[in-house]
């Protein structure tokens, strides 16, 4: 082995031939990390080109630390949203609260970085099977990781809006940890992370602020670009993290910027992530065009004895980098130092100036007089890239299953562990925080507040990825996670404007997997076009933010299931266009609009995995007509034609039905329903527990006749199947004849209880 | 002129923006005002609030660091004046780790604000409650424009929201009236409630507590994250009585009004 064995020998050499000589120890350990495939999107960014990142709307693409679109407003009003999304799969699965908990702490120093203010955070989570052979670990797991993103954002003051939740054994040995943050800010106050073009006419600083550097996360891109391996699993590559001392640098460094907006002084700012004090100075120099001198010696540290590899690289939480012109120095010092008295919050956190921009695009590290790293900033930002192999999988053959009474499967769906009540974790999260929430989790499909106070402007937001898909067909899976989270979006009344992606998979070195990722890319890229903008026809609808994560496998070296995952931000332009998922009035009557193709296809449904049923198709959306069903909708809500409006996902029809009541209280008790599906031309079952996406809407009087027209108008299918009742019956019937007649008090036990049971295991 | 309101900023603190939002939606003028800043600054203001958040981290247990904070003797000074103090959740707990709260004996902690009592769950708590006037109580500072059958819809949000006390005489006193306070109901203004319309398990289905005079007053829910209609859509408000967190920060204004 090479070198100190910090890099592939073919990645060493590559090195030696970029700066023509042996690398020291500081220059191994930075480019080791900023080559991981965390860092450098090695295989895949060739690949994530298929992308539509470009539309109007979009300010800054892929690239920086988060994406950023137009929200509202225009000229000096303008404001913009942030958006990041991020996984944070092997901490937690070492270290479920200190890894999620860091995860939360990571993303939103992505979104604060931009100058924005972070007002919500979600959460897509992927556990093991908590019935399993490692039932035991999965519990502690999935108990450990809501118990940190609970305690990370909620001490940060961000409201927690959406999230999903799958199990499956798959996920067994390798959580998924997904984390997403959404930040407003105006369009004219967006801070770069880049030295400001002006540090070529006037002197610059670097200054760090946060906790002191200490030797935790060392390493920790390196970790997240293996394959875990828990018994030599090095718990000191997982970062540690503070909430309190993220709080007040918030609150101080949004006193920085404000000050410096005021006085027209453009700064650089950057968040510590892996890689550390050298990964984010030098990404900020070699962004703005510059080199830097960095001094390690005047890094505070909180351990001594550090070597300067460890200083340089370590992963310390809770830290930023500014690059501030040399009359902003003592006041930017001043607030972090006297005025929020770092020190005296956090022992050892203070700001500190490390170093200066170099004019000759040198990136120099010094330390106690010697220089430890001297390459052009370029070659390390620059990474390299891989091209893998690629070979098609064999698809797992059909079995039909058994079939069961249609009662009987209901109640096994919607006591699934995918599809019940999601309360037990969402209620661990504070959702109404900054006093913005219009609909925090469980009332809607997509989360919606209202972030600027004097715009009427709305935001809708939501999350989607669905495992038993991505196992069967990745191209459809990434194209389904779109569409699903669009669809979400789109029930609460948000016309989409972008979306992020999180792509979880194995081991990009199995031509297998590694083409399961190309599949889904070209799935997601498919639904991006299709769907487009509906504010701006033509368009392709934009990824603006993302993630890979690769090396997700089990001990024997089997991937997780392909997991491409979806956020979505929609707009909605007025409070008074917000639809509801819950049902508020008996006598609503109800409207089944969808895809008459693609129902058939009930490949990966929960119903197919109670009947022990697997293989045959996932649903293949003809993008055309799901823009036409979401074109549809929108009107339908804009018109004020429809009071609720639900979407088909998991559970199908008549879970999504259910789930329109469940804990719907009404003067004289409970609501029911009553519908009759002879008017729709599929099997009972098909009907009933398809995942195929559409919508049910609900409605009143006249209003009916209208949604008809709109409907037949935009041409798709209306099916006006039942209503909402005052009893306590659940009746499904088939042109008169019963299907299904259940008591509401029980199905609510069936789908509140399950979560309960396993997030009840950690007491106190 | 109108009443000026300081919003207490605790390193830690989260919820001072929107409590300040509150504050000059209703009608009063208000700032930050961090923990640190002069004590002349301080006593400017003719009220105050102690905002949500984890003050100084919760260290040791919740609000216990921030009432020994130099910046609470100046409060406690300023309350035995008849200003208005109003902390709202971790500020509840602050006031009352404080004394101030019930303050029978000023300075005497005769109060806890212990874990959660739930079923079937452990941890931090989000939810939707209901809260009204404990009947025949007297006013305080966020109840005067509030009648005793109005319901007031908000959010709760914390791990340690439980009123608990052992105080003969504390016990005496609510159960006798003579301490303003609200109480968590159902929907429909029921008091006879239990878990989950009490979230918390709090002695006497307490979700908020004063002092004898009214003027300093803990309050378990958010009324500075319901002071919009809209906050309250996943509420049901086709019930009659049932109002938003803006009441809550309209007495104070009229209460502040009184007093100065």
């Amino acid at each position: 082995m090479a070198g100190h064995g910090l890099l592939p020998d073919n990645e060493y050499r590559r090195l030696v031939e970029l700066i023509e000589r042996e690398p020291t120890t500081v220059e191994e350990t930075i480019f080791s990390i900023m080559w991981s495939e965390h860092c450098s999107y090695k295989s895949s960014k060739n690949i994530l080109k298929i992308l539509p990142t470009s539309a109007s709307n979009v300010v800054i693409g892929p690239g920086e630390d988060a994406g950023v679109v137009h929200f509202t407003g225009e000229g000096d009003d303008s404001w913009c949203i942030v958006i990041a999304h991020e996984s944070h799969n092997h901490p937690s699965q070492v270290l479920p609260i200190e890894g999620s908990a860091t995860g939360i702490g990571g993303i939103v120093r992505d979104v604060y970085c931009m100058g924005a203010k972070v007002v919500a955070v979600m959460d897509p989570l992927r556990f093991g099977d908590p019935d399993g052979e490692k039932r035991y670990r999965t519990r502690y797991i999935a108990n450990g990781v809501v118990k940190g993103i609970a305690d990370y954002g909620n001490s940060i003051g961000v409201p927690n809006l959406g999230g999903d939740v799958y199990f499956h054994q798959g996920y067994d040995d390798n959580c998924l940890v997904n984390v997403v943050a959404v930040g407003v800010v105006r369009r004219n106050s967006i801070t770069r992370s880049a030295v400001p073009h002006k540090a070529k006419e006037r002197p610059y600083k670097f200054i760090l602020v946060g906790k002191a550097t200490d030797d935790t996360g060392f390493g920790g891109a390196a970790f997240a670009s293996e394959i875990l391996n828990e018994e030599e699993t090095d718990k000191g590559a997982v970062q540690v993290h503070d909430p309190f001392l993220k709080r007040v640098l918030t609150v101080a460094t949004f006193k920085v910027l404000e000050e410096a907006h005021k006085s027209g002084i453009t700064i650089g700012f950057k968040d510590l992530g892996a890689g550390g004090i050298a990964c984010a100075t030098s990404e900020l120099a070699s962004k703005g065009g510059f080199g830097a001198d960095i001094h390690l010696e005047r890094v505070p540290v909180s351990i001594e004895g550090l070597k300067p590899e460890v200083i340089a690289c370590a992963e310390t939480q809770e830290r930023y980098a500014l690059v501030v012109p040399d009359e902003f120095v003592n006041r930017v010092l001043e607030i972090y130092n006297v005025e929020y008295e770092l020190g005296k919050v956090y022992p050892g956190a203070q700001a500190t100036v490390i170093g200066e921009p170099r004019m000759d695009g040198l990136y120099r590290v010094h330390y106690n007089g010697e220089i430890v790293c001297s390459v052009p900033a370029k070659t390390i930002t620059e990474g390299i890239f891989y091209e893998r192999k690629r070979k098609e999988r064999k698809q797992s053959a059909f079995i039909s299953g058994r079939r069961i009474q249609i009662e009987e499967a209901f109640k096994k769906v919607i006591s699934n562990l995918d599809v019940c009540d999601r309360e037990p974790i969402f209620s661990h999260y504070d959702s109404t925080v900054q006093g913005n929430t219009i609909l925090p989790p469980g009332f809607s499909e997509a989360g919606v507040i209202k972030p600027i106070d004097d715009k009427e402007t709305c935001l809708a937001m939501a999350v989607d990825g669905n495992p038993r898909w991505g196992l069967i067909d990745t191209f459809w899976a990434g194209a389904g996670a779109v569409y699903e989270a669009v669809r979400n979006v789109v029930c609460a009344g948000g016309i989409p404007i972008c979306i992020t992606d999180c792509l979880n998979f194995g081991s990009p070195e199995d031509p297998v997997v590694f083409n399961d990722f190309h599949r889904a890319v070209e799935g997601i890229a498919y639904a991006c076009n299709t769907i487009g903008r509906l504010d701006s026809p033509g368009e392709p609808l934009p990824v603006v933010s993302g993630n890979v994560s690769f090396y997700n496998e089990n001990a024997e070296g089997e991937p997780v299931p392909p997991s491409p995952i979806i956020a979505c931000l929609g707009k909605i332009d007025s409070i008074d266009d917000i639809v509801m998922s819950k049902i508020r009035n008996e006598d609503t009557e109800l409207i089944f609009i969808y895809d008459p193709e693609n129902i058939e296809r009930i490949g990966g449904s929960v119903y197919q995995s109670i009947i022990a049923s697997t293989g045959g198709e996932i649903p293949h959306f003809d993008g055309e007509y799901v823009r036409r069903m979401i074109n549809l909708i929108i009107e339908l809500g804009r018109k004020g034609h429809i009071n609720v409006c639900k979407d088909i996902s998991d559970g199908g029809l008549i879970t999504a039905l259910f789930e329109m009541i469940y804990d719907v209280r009404v003067d004289g008790g409970a609501l029911g329903i009553e519908i009759d599906i002879g008017c729709l031309p599929h099997n009972d079952e098909t009907v009933l527990f398809s995942e195929a996406g559409g919508f049910i809407v609900g409605s009143v009087g006249e209003r009916i006749n209208k949604i008809k027209n709109l409907t037949e108008e935009a041409g798709v299918t209306f099916s006006h199947i039942g209503r909402a009742v005052a009893s306590d019956q659940f009746i499904v019937r088939r042109n008169g004849t019963v299907l299904v007649e259940l008591n509401i008090n029980e199905l609510n036990e069936l789908y509140r209880q399950p979560l309960r049971e396993v997030f009840e295991w950690q007491a106190g | 002129m109108a009443g000026r309101v300081a919003v207490i900023q605790f390193p830690g603190t989260n919820c001072e923006m929107e409590t300040l939002r509150a504050v000059k939606h209703v009608g009063l003028e208000g700032d930050i005002v961090r923990w640190n800043e002069p004590e002349h600054k301080l006593r400017s203001y003719d009220g105050f609030i102690i905002p949500g958040g984890f003050a100084h981290q919760d260290r040791v247990r919740a609000g216990v660091i921030a009432a020994k904070d130099p910046v609470m003797a100046v409060l406690t000074e300023e309350a035995e004046k008849g200003k208005p103090i109003v902390g709202i959740c971790n500020g509840c707990q602050v006031l009352t780790e404080s004394g101030l709260i019930p303050g029978l004996e000023p300075g005497r902690v005769e109060m806890a604000m212990a874990r959660n009592r739930m079923e079937n769950r452990w941890g931090f708590y989000h939810r939707f409650v209901y809260i009204r006037r404990m009947p025949e109580t007297p006013d305080c500072a966020i109840s005067v424009s509030i009648g005793d059958n109005d319901i007031i819809a908000l959010p709760i949000a914390h791990s340690e929201g439980r009123f608990a006390t052992t105080d003969e005489k504390l016990l005496k006193a609510i159960e006798e009236r003579q301490l303003p306070c609200f109480i968590y109901t159902d929907r429909k203004g029921n008091t006879a409630v239990k878990f989950p319309d009490n979230p918390n398990g709090a002695m006497f289905n307490l979700a908020s507590l004063s002092n004898r005079a009214g003027n300093v007053v803990g309050i378990m829910p958010h009324p500075e994250r319901a002071i919009f209609r809209w906050n309250l859509a996943p509420i049901d408000t086709k019930t009659p009585n049932i109002h938003s967190g803006y009441n809550i920060f309209k007495s104070l204004k009229q209460y502040i009004e009184k007093v100065s």
